[in-house]
């Protein structure tokens, strides 16, 4: 399970997959990968919320309904994901009008979608890039700006504070919210939060209510998975390392919800906080039932009797 | 330039080159090419003779490196003993006597702040440091050689990787070191104690110039009441802030963040590469110098105390460092 791609990503890539699986195979292939893709999330992405909720959600139609149009279902919720995540774009894009500096790290597909539909409507910004280590994701988003005619600056992530002050707006996409409000995602975000609150700058965070961990109303705690080293350096670069060389090198952070202006949803642009309220009034999403993922495990384990 | 000592013009090579680096290193050198300038003094006896000649060996040296605060201090520092003196043999002396007090001074200095920053630090502390600062990895070494530190978080430091020589220094000490990424700096804060860093410049106010992301691990610091110590030297107080003068921040090529084949493919990617940032005295709980323990508010105290010629601006002629005037010419 690649941590290169965003949580957008591989939620899609995950229906991609199981789609495959369940126009080809047996039901008891399908829940078994769908099983297998558990415990991969759970042990390598256990914050990618998106991926989580798509899981449960085939699990418990099969749950629900059997094995029959579990194809179909899985066309449908990639089709639902893919709009809610345009919506939440959509909205955002509002927000930003012509001329604005935008900083943004790594290499969210939503922010990505951003820059599509701000270059769409003729708005032009400039953008600010963190080279976002662990990954130096931000160098592909970099990249992408630049494909579409934007101005584009990449930083070291140390120079976030000094260019602050010249930044208009912060847009970031999520891993994962949590029932307070708070949100995960790419390490560092939390640090540019801070900064840009203490700048007087707005920050915004992209997420599609599937991003929602309904796990946390139940007082869960969301895993932050780490790397070591080796995820610093490439292999040429390991030789000339000091001796005994350790690094501990987390991947996602959480950025409380008080640093955060607004999170850009489908259903429209929220204090991180109401997004529980929020979701509790529009429970048509799909991706916000109730039901905890290690029941939605034991009902298909059941199922194919493992 | 024929009738300077050889070595003089040597050592001032080194400077400019780059051979010689080194806040420390530098002031040192400086201060050893004025003391052979005037031990090789071959003009004639008479002491505005001898001054001029100290001033433009003086201006030599300060023309090498333009931004290092350490260099200006040194030489202003040695150059001011010939104010007052009232003859060439007397001044002659003072020369020599003040750079080779001013060496010895300078050598003891990251010592003592080893040993005053130690003594700041509890039982069980963890300690955070960015960059790589002789003096910060002094103070941390000498706490933990007190039995007082359990483990240090040390920054990569892109673009350069300061983080890794950091790394090396005080694991060879035995120091349990571990290395983070930049970003990672507010994730683990909650578990430090300290923030112990170097200074490039610590200006008039108590802003502290150092290594670019500075002032945001001072930030994320202050948030989670973590203290922020800064370990200087007294010859990185800078005199010319006094008088209004911005601390020029140096932008250096891209090329150290992405490498050159990177950015043909990407023309309109402008990469941006300033290497210190200002981190304000509000976010510095204290500056440890070699003279004591200061809140960086303070930091005027040691200009006084080191160098209070500078407080009657007599050395500056609008806002630039004027040797003549150094020396009461």
């Amino acid at each position: 399970m690649s941590s290169r791609l965003t949580g957008s990503e591989l939620a899609l890539s995950v229906l991609d997959e199981l789609y495959s699986t369940a126009s080809k195979g047996s039901e008891r292939e399908l829940v078994k990968r769908i099983l297998d893709l558990v415990d991969l999330t759970m042990s390598e992405r256990p914050a990618s919320m998106a991926t989580i909720n798509v899981l449960r959600q085939i699990g418990l139609y099969i749950l629900e309904h059997g094995y029959s149009g579990v194809d179909k279902y899985i066309l449908e919720l990639k089709e639902k994901y893919q709009a809610i995540l345009e919506r939440a774009v959509e909205v955002m894009s509002r927000r930003i009008a012509s001329g604005e500096v935008l900083l943004s790290n790594s290499n969210s597909l939503a922010v990505r979608k951003l820059l599509a539909h701000l270059a769409k409507q003729g708005k032009s910004v400039k953008l600010y890039v963190t080279e976002s280590r662990p990954g130096d994701e931000g160098l592909l988003l970099a990249e992408y700006a630049e494909g579409l005619g934007f101005d584009v600056y990449l930083i070291v992530d140390s120079a976030t504070r000094f260019f602050m002050k010249s930044i208009d707006k912060v847009v970031v996409g999520a891993e994962a919210v949590a029932s307070n409000g708070a949100v995960v995602s790419k390490i560092g975000t939390s640090l540019i939060a801070l900064v840009a609150k203490e700048a007087r700058k707005r920050v915004f965070v992209i997420a599609p209510t599937a991003k929602f961990s309904p796990e946390t109303l139940h007082g869960e705690l969301l895993k932050l998975p780490e790397h070591d080293w080796k995820l610093l350096v490439s292999s040429e670069e390991a030789m000339r390392l000091p001796e005994n060389y350790n690094a501990r090198v987390p991947l996602y952070d959480v950025t409380p919800p008080e640093y955060i202006d607004a999170v850009a949803t489908e259903y429209g642009l929220f204090a991180p906080q109401a997004l529980p309220l929020v979701l509790s009034l529009v429970e048509k999403s799909g991706f916000t039932i109730i039901r905890p993922l290690e029941d939605v495990v034991s009902g298909l384990k059941k199922l194919i009797g493992v | 330039m024929t009738n300077y000592p050889q070595r003089v013009i040597e050592i001032a090579n080194g400077i400019r080159e780059m051979r010689i680096r080194g806040a420390g290193k530098i002031a040192r050198a400086a201060t050893e090419a004025l003391k052979i300038a005037a031990l090789e003094y071959t003009g004639e006896g008479d002491l505005v003779a001898f001054k001029k000649y100290m001033v433009n060996i003086g201006e030599l040296l300060v023309s090498t490196r333009p931004t290092a605060v350490s260099l200006p201090n040194a030489i202003v520092y040695v150059l001011s003993s010939l104010r007052g003196v009232t003859s060439f043999r007397e001044a002659k002396e003072a020369v020599v006597k003040r750079a080779e007090r001013f060496i010895s001074e300078s050598e003891e200095a990251t010592r003592r702040i080893s040993q005053i920053g130690a003594r700041r630090v509890r039982e069980n502390s963890v300690i955070l440091t960015h960059c790589h600062s002789t003096a910060a990895v002094g103070v941390i070494t000498e706490a933990f050689k007190q039995g007082k530190v359990v483990k240090v978080y040390s920054t990569e430091t892109r673009p350069a990787y300061q983080g890794r020589i950091t790394f090396a220094h005080l694991a060879k000490s035995g120091v349990p070191v571990t290395q983070i990424p930049d970003s990672a700096v507010r994730y683990v804060i909650n578990e430090v104690d300290y923030v112990i860093v170097g200074a490039d410049t610590v200006a008039s106010n108590g802003a502290v110039v150092n290594k670019i992301g500075t002032s945001q691990v001072a930030l994320a610091a202050k948030e989670a009441r973590t203290r922020v110590y800064v370990a200087a030297e007294s010859y990185k107080f800078s005199p010319l802030t006094l008088v209004g003068e911005l601390v020029t921040i140096e932008y250096r090529s891209p090329e150290e963040v992405v490498p050159r084949e990177w950015l043909e493919k990407h023309p309109r990617v402008k990469v941006l590469n300033p290497v210190f940032d200002v981190t304000p005295p509000e976010y510095i709980d204290a500056i440890i110098t070699e003279h004591g323990v200061i809140p960086p508010q303070a930091a005027v105290l040691i200009l006084i105390e080191k160098l209070g010629w500078a407080l009657d601006f007599l050395g500056y002629s609008e806002g630039r460092l004027d040797l003549n005037r150094i020396v009461s010419l």
